[in-house]
């Protein structure tokens, strides 16, 4: 007798197996993911992959050029700005608190804007136009306008900023979680654990917050791009990160007044945003691109 | 459709509520005395104290001071700015409308340009122009606005010396405000020389147009493809080619407009992105707007300023949002019964 299982002989990819397959297919999303990767590197590892302090001065050596200039030096890789401040380590360090403080922001917005839309998603009647139609008027307000508010209320600071941008973040996830919420909760699958006498609690955990981890991914990494350009205009318009800080929206005001006699102090920390925010949107196209492939086959 | 009219209504008024009920409690928010933040008076002692409150009526309950305020914000006494002592409704009234002319042109770039560029990328999906157009929007998208406001200062008007640095119009000209609207003020003005003020002013609004415009574009011009791919996919689509008709009459009979219509609840979302875009590219140009007047009010602790300021910024965007929201809910019949007003 034939010792083999039909079903154990084919692999069976699992979804996420599915849709890495499907995303490492196109080249730009993994340039993009490899980009991310880097920068993420640089983030946690800064500490260690830096030459100087943060705030550490070189008097000797004020604005000197990229060492890809003439009269650059290969000791200070980016140059230095008007305090004789690494900018390469700056720029590092830049991207720690950049990228780490979106990240955070995102998390916290995330946890808060889910609970709240399964909420909104599941109430019926009055109460349920309530808990939704007030947070998405009330948050059309603009990012600048939530931070200028805290700013006023409770001073300068990059916690402070966080805040606001999670405050600003919070109604998206409350309105893709209902939305979700609602168009699962009238598919055979949740009326069938109704029948089994499943309560509401159960369901969410069991039933849709499976199904919404995708939606999640996806909108994680929209929120995140957000919350990278948000932290930086903050810093930059100095509402946010305070100027020691070497937070990259902060560098590049710091090096505003320096635009003429020292233009890599704009450009280099600026185009680090650009390529930060670029990577994680190229990630998060791919993301969705793949997410939709593995869905319509 | 009365009850649609209706229901928005109730939404538009609710929320105006909560966001004065908001803006009310920012005067005991903020750090410092409530007496010094509403006026900006240290009194001396406690009489004049005693009088200032009665006259701010500090010493009612707070429904009573709501009320009042209230009152004082329909009847357009609306307080005095710390750092000009101008009437803040004539500050707002003068920044207000440049915001929302910038704001306005950089939407009508980026629909007039975003539209059809999604069309053209949608209706050749995954072909090399495709390709070409969508890497473009998400580079262009991911540009943080005011790093690339600074290269377009840098580039054009440092380098080349193309366009002017900062303001509406040159000092030359003296446009009598009637609307707010720089150009429109200029067109109605009896200037001699209008069609030089008009050139200048537009020079002006160049730089900052398309520094808001651009990101604006980008996103429009994804989510346009996006909807694009999603209609000619739909089964109707096929059932269109199965009776033989051409891919022109495709396009402009079922293409064109069930694509439009779920951009429109995304261009809603859009509206807040360009606010704060504008607010941010406002300061780099010293363009006398709202932005910039908030911005400037931050930093000298501004308060009755940043109360009435985030009062008239907030209700402008809400207001923009419900319209195009209850707009879109009027045109689509396809959108669910149950599903109520929503943003």
């Amino acid at each position: 007798m034939p010792q083999f299982s039909l079903y154990e002989e084919e692999f069976h990819p699992s979804p996420w197996q599915r849709t890495w397959r499907a995303f490492r297919a196109s080249h730009i999303a993994m340039a993009g993911a490899v980009l991310l990767a880097i920068f993420v590197i640089f983030a946690i590892f800064a500490p260690l992959l830096t030459p100087y302090g943060a705030n550490e001065q070189n008097i000797d050596g004020l604005l000197v050029p990229p060492s890809w200039m003439g009269n650059g030096s290969i000791s200070h890789l980016f140059g230095t700005d008007s305090l004789g401040r690494d900018l390469f380590t700056r720029v590092i360090y830049g991207c720690r608190i950049t990228l780490g403080s979106a990240f955070i922001t995102v998390v916290i917005a995330m946890l808060i804007g889910v609970s709240l839309g399964a909420f909104a998603g599941m109430l019926r009647g009055v109460r349920s136009s309530i808990a939704n139609h007030f947070p998405d008027a009330l948050m059309a307000i603009p990012t600048l306008l939530i931070a200028i508010i805290i700013v006023a209320i409770f001073g300068t600071g990059l916690v402070n900023s966080m805040w606001a941008i999670t405050l600003a973040l919070i109604p998206q996830f409350v309105h893709h979680t209902r939305s979700l919420v609602r168009s699962e909760m009238k598919k055979d699958y949740i009326v069938a654990s109704k029948l089994d006498g499943a309560n509401k609690w159960q369901l969410f955990t069991y039933s849709i917050l499976p199904n919404m981890t995708e939606m999640l991914v996806v909108q994680g990494t929209i929120a995140l791009s957000i919350a990278v350009i948000d932290i930086a205009a903050l810093g930059f318009l100095n509402l946010g990160a305070q100027s020691p800080l070497p937070e990259l929206g902060a560098i590049l005001s710091d090096g505003l007044d320096v635009t003429y006699l020292a233009p890599w102090n704009v450009a280099l920390p600026g185009m680090t945003i650009f390529l930060l925010v670029l990577s994680i949107n190229v990630v998060g196209d791919g993301l969705r691109s793949a997410l939709r492939k593995r869905v319509n086959h | 459709m009365i009850r649609i009219l209706a229901r928005y209504s109730i939404l538009f008024v609710l929320t105006l509520l909560v966001l004065a009920v908001m803006s009310f409690s920012l005067a005991y928010l903020f750090p410092g005395d409530v007496l010094a933040n509403l006026t900006g008076i240290v009194p001396a002692n406690d009489e004049q104290r005693a009088a200032l409150e009665k006259q701010f009526r500090l010493d009612r309950s707070y429904l009573v001071q709501f009320f009042y305020y209230m009152g004082d914000l329909f009847s357009g006494e609306w307080g005095y700015s710390f750092t000009s002592g101008i009437p803040l409704r004539e500050e707002i009234g003068i920044a207000m409308p440049a915001t929302i002319e910038l704001a306005t042109y950089s939407m009508l770039m980026a629909l007039v340009i975003g539209i059809p560029l999604g069309y053209y990328a949608g209706m050749r999906c995954y072909s090399s122009s495709d390709y070409i157009i969508n890497t473009t929007s998400i580079t262009t998208y991911s540009f943080p606005v005011f790093w690339f406001a600074l290269l377009l200062i840098l580039v054009f008007s440092l380098q080349l010396d193309k366009a002017p640095l900062s303001g509406r119009i040159s000092l030359l000209f003296d446009v009598e405000p009637v609307s707010g609207f720089i150009l429109i003020d200029i067109l109605l003005s009896d200037l001699e020389n209008k069609r030089l003020a008009f050139k200048d002013a537009m020079s002006h609004l160049t730089l900052p147009t398309i520094a808001i415009g651009a990101i604006s574009t980008a996103s429009i011009v994804r989510i346009t493809r996006r909807s694009v791919i999603d209609a000619k996919n739909q089964p109707y689509i096929a059932a269109a080619m199965s009776r033989g008709l051409s891919g022109g009459q495709i396009f402009f009979r079922h293409i064109l407009r069930n694509a439009l219509l779920p951009i429109l609840p995304l261009m809603a979302i859009q509206i807040t992105t360009l606010i704060t875009n504008t607010m941010i590219v406002e300061t780099l140009f010293s363009w006398p707007g709202i932005g910039n007047w908030l911005i400037q009010a931050i930093y000298q602790r501004d308060y009755p300023a940043l109360r009435v300021g985030m009062l008239a910024v907030s209700s402008l965007v809400i207001m923009l949002t419900i319209t195009v929201d209850m707009f879109n809910r009027l045109i689509d019949p396809s959108r669910e019964k149950y599903e109520h007003a929503a943003i």
